[in-house]
């Protein structure tokens, strides 16, 4: 992801002479590009240019645990479009990637049936859960909400526990057949279906969420009664806003498990953990934003895999950890650099990138950039913790 | 009160106690009543709002303005009595609904959305009730947004956040924002609270203008003196039931009008 942020800044320059294209997109364009590119790097070693360094090499491994953090990245622009958007924050969303996973995962290893058709068979039944979340959200608000989507994927994981015999328990099930037969050896074409539909989804949130929709999504989130005030039905537009999540959430579910790396297991999809990853990574990505979700997701999904197999030793002057292999805490690790990214980047990864490139932009230019994007620096973590605080006092004096 | 109570319970035999039907005006309550648990809030109340005039809704606070208000645009559901809008019984609607039909409202704690421009802020009202709509993304919605701010006196505020408007800048954005629902009748509470002398006036003048152009218009308030001029009529509530009603002069001469007011506040 380092290439990413660096080349950001080329072009933010290159933009310049093309003035009617934002340097944004120019950036995002240019990312997709690179994604695009890295299997044609297969084998070559990449770094920062100090033998030793951060040297990677792109090999079929690398290509496959892209491929995860692509699907991984789809879950999290699902979670965006719900929670980011509509301000319905989901503690429980691997309850969607699970339905979609195990749908695909039962109907292909008990029935025969190929992934092309389980597949969207798990999407519909994602889509239904969407549905059966979606309707409490009607009449609950704020933190109530929240505890029914924490709370409805450990039903879903008791219940696989109780009917092991089907469900596999907490172990879950074999892994089923991969997406039409590509397997280990075709790492390269599975990580590009993976991006495929990665960059279909981002185009279709990114349609979904820049409509008239996505307007009516963030006025949820500021005040519902506002919205039903100017004759906009505000639950015909959350169900939608769960619906499509969780059916884009069940889709990236599905297809994680017909890959080679994926498989249906309770830890995999539906674990507290997974649960709270996909928060991480559109808060840290940027909430509200979808193309900030996506990157987040990435950032999630690839960032533990590299640490896992950097072979780096922490230096032995540093206390309690001091002498340790990375690898054997590369979740601690990567917790500390989601919290100080959190700290340092308020916003989200993307908000500070564009903030800082049009900050570069307009100091060469000599205009003084503040006053532009004063007013829109509050977080919409904050704005949603503001709601939820309001909902609760609104509770009482009306 | 006692004698009061006693007349509510037979057919109307005073003047105060009519019951209406559908067609006696553009939107006719009759006999609302709204309990919160074992509290009244709002008993057996009656009015109609005859097209194309300027009402006054008056009463002290907590006299039950705001309750009945709830109740007729949909965001509470009545306990017991009827709304007719436009001849239709429209009681217990949904309040996108009661909106979509014409009937707009604004909200006396301004509840404007904090994350958008003015402009913005009126552009989703003009948003269509539907899932899949691109208007917003040719532009119109938002010319004509800029045009509905303009109207209300929001012309130079267009790009600014309602953070840093003025409380009647707030009140004005709350107007163009019914107003951007296209209303034949809207409902305006409270809007003269916390306002100084001169922009009551321009308010005013600005609901004035609106009704001329057609809209009716139902402004609630407690504050009599800036509202008994520019209103047509007024129903004057207290205690949940009506009190008065009448032309601002016979509500100003009304004695138990002016006692519910201590006789101070006319």
């Amino acid at each position: 992801m380092s290439e990413d942020t660096a080349s950001g800044r080329i072009t933010e320059e290159g933009g310049r002479s093309l003035p009617s294209v934002p340097g944004r997109y120019v950036v995002g364009i240019v990312g997709l590009l690179l994604l695009a590119l890295l299997p044609l790097l297969a084998n070559m070693e990449l770094g920062l240019g100090v033998p030793g360094v951060f040297v990677f090499v792109v090999d079929d491994l690398f290509l496959l645990h892209l491929t995860t953090a692509l699907y991984f990245g789809m879950f999290a622009m699902s979670w965006d479009t719900v929670s980011g958007y509509t301000g319905q924050i989901s503690f429980g969303h691997g309850l969607f990637f699970a339905v979609g996973a195990y749908t695909s995962a039962l109907l292909n290893l008990g029935y025969g049936i190929d992934p092309i058709l389980s597949i969207p068979a798990g999407i519909v039944l994602a889509a239904v859960a969407g549905i059966v979340i979606g309707v409490p959200a009607l009449r609950l608000r704020g933190p109530y909400l929240s505890l029914v989507t924490l709370v409805a994927p450990l039903i879903l994981l008791q219940l696989f526990i109780f009917r092991s015999d089907v469900f596999g328990g907490e172990l879950g099930l074999r892994n089923p057949e991969n997406f039409l037969g590509f397997g280990v050896n075709d790492a390269a074409i599975v990580y590009y279906i993976a991006l495929g539909l990665f960059v279909a989804i981002m185009a279709l949130l990114l349609v979904v969420t820049r409509s008239d929709a996505g307007r009516v999504f963030t006025a949820i989130r500021e005040d519902e009664d506002a919205v039903s005030s100017v004759g906009i039905n505000p639950a015909k537009f959350k169900i939608f806003a769960f619906v499509l999540s969780a059916a884009i959430g069940g889709l990236a579910g599905a297809m994680y498990v017909h890959t080679p790396v994926g498989g249906p297991t309770p830890t995999e999809l539906m674990s507290t953990t997974v649960n709270v990853e996909v928060i991480i990574a559109a808060v840290l990505g940027g909430m509200g934003t979808i193309v900030g979700a996506a990157i987040g997701g990435i950032f999630v999904g690839i960032v533990p895999q590299l640490l896992d197999s950097s072979g780096w030793i922490i230096p032995g002057f540093l206390p309690v950890v001091g002498g340790t292999p990375v690898a054997d805490i590369d979740f601690l690790i990567f917790a500390v650099i989601t919290l100080f990214l959190l700290y340092v980047l308020p916003g989200g990864i993307l908000r500070a990138v564009i903030r800082n490139g049009r900050r570069v932009r307009n100091s060469r230019r000599g205009d003084d950039g503040v006053a532009t994007d004063g007013g829109q620096s509050e977080r919409v973590f904050t704005r949603v913790l503001r709601g939820w605080r309001e909902k609760r006092r609104g509770d009482d004096d009306e | 009160m006692s004698s009061e109570r006693q007349g509510s319970a037979d057919t109307g035999a005073t003047p105060q106690r009519e019951s209406y039907g559908p067609d006696d005006g553009i939107l006719v309550v009759d006999d609302l009543r709204k309990e919160f648990g074992g509290l009244v809030a709002v008993e057996d109340f009656s009015f109609a709002v005859e097209e194309q005039e300027i009402l006054g809704f008056i009463g002290p606070n907590g006299a039950g303005k705001s309750t009945t208000f709830n109740c007729v645009t949909g965001f509470y559901e009545p306990t017991a009595g009827t709304v007719w809008y436009q001849g239709e019984d429209v009681t217990g609607r949904p309040s996108h609904e009661m909106v979509n039909a014409g009937l707009a409202r604004t909200f006396q704690h301004f509840r404007p959305l904090h994350d958008r421009s003015v402009v913005d802020n009126v552009a989703l009202a003009l948003v269509p009730d539907k899932l899949f709509s691109f208007g917003g993304l040719r532009g119109g919605t938002r010319d004509r947004a800029a045009r509905l701010c303009e109207r209300v006196g929001l012309g130079d505020d267009l790009h600014r956040t309602p953070d840093e408007l003025p409380h009647a800048g707030l009140l004005r954005l709350e107007l163009a924002r019914a107003l951007a629902t296209d209303p034949t009748l809207l409902l305006v509470d409270e809007p003269f609270a916390g306002l100084a002398g001169s922009e009551v006036e321009s308010i005013s003048n600005l609901l004035r203008e609106l009704r001329e152009e057609g809209l009716t218009l139902v402004v609630v308030d407690h504050n009599m003196r800036g509202l008994l001029s520019l209103i047509d009529r007024a129903v004057v509530i207290n205690f949940g039931s009506k009190l008065a009603e009448g032309t601002p002069e016979e509500i100003r001469n009304d004695e138990e009008v002016q006692r519910a007011y201590l006789g101070g506040d006319l």
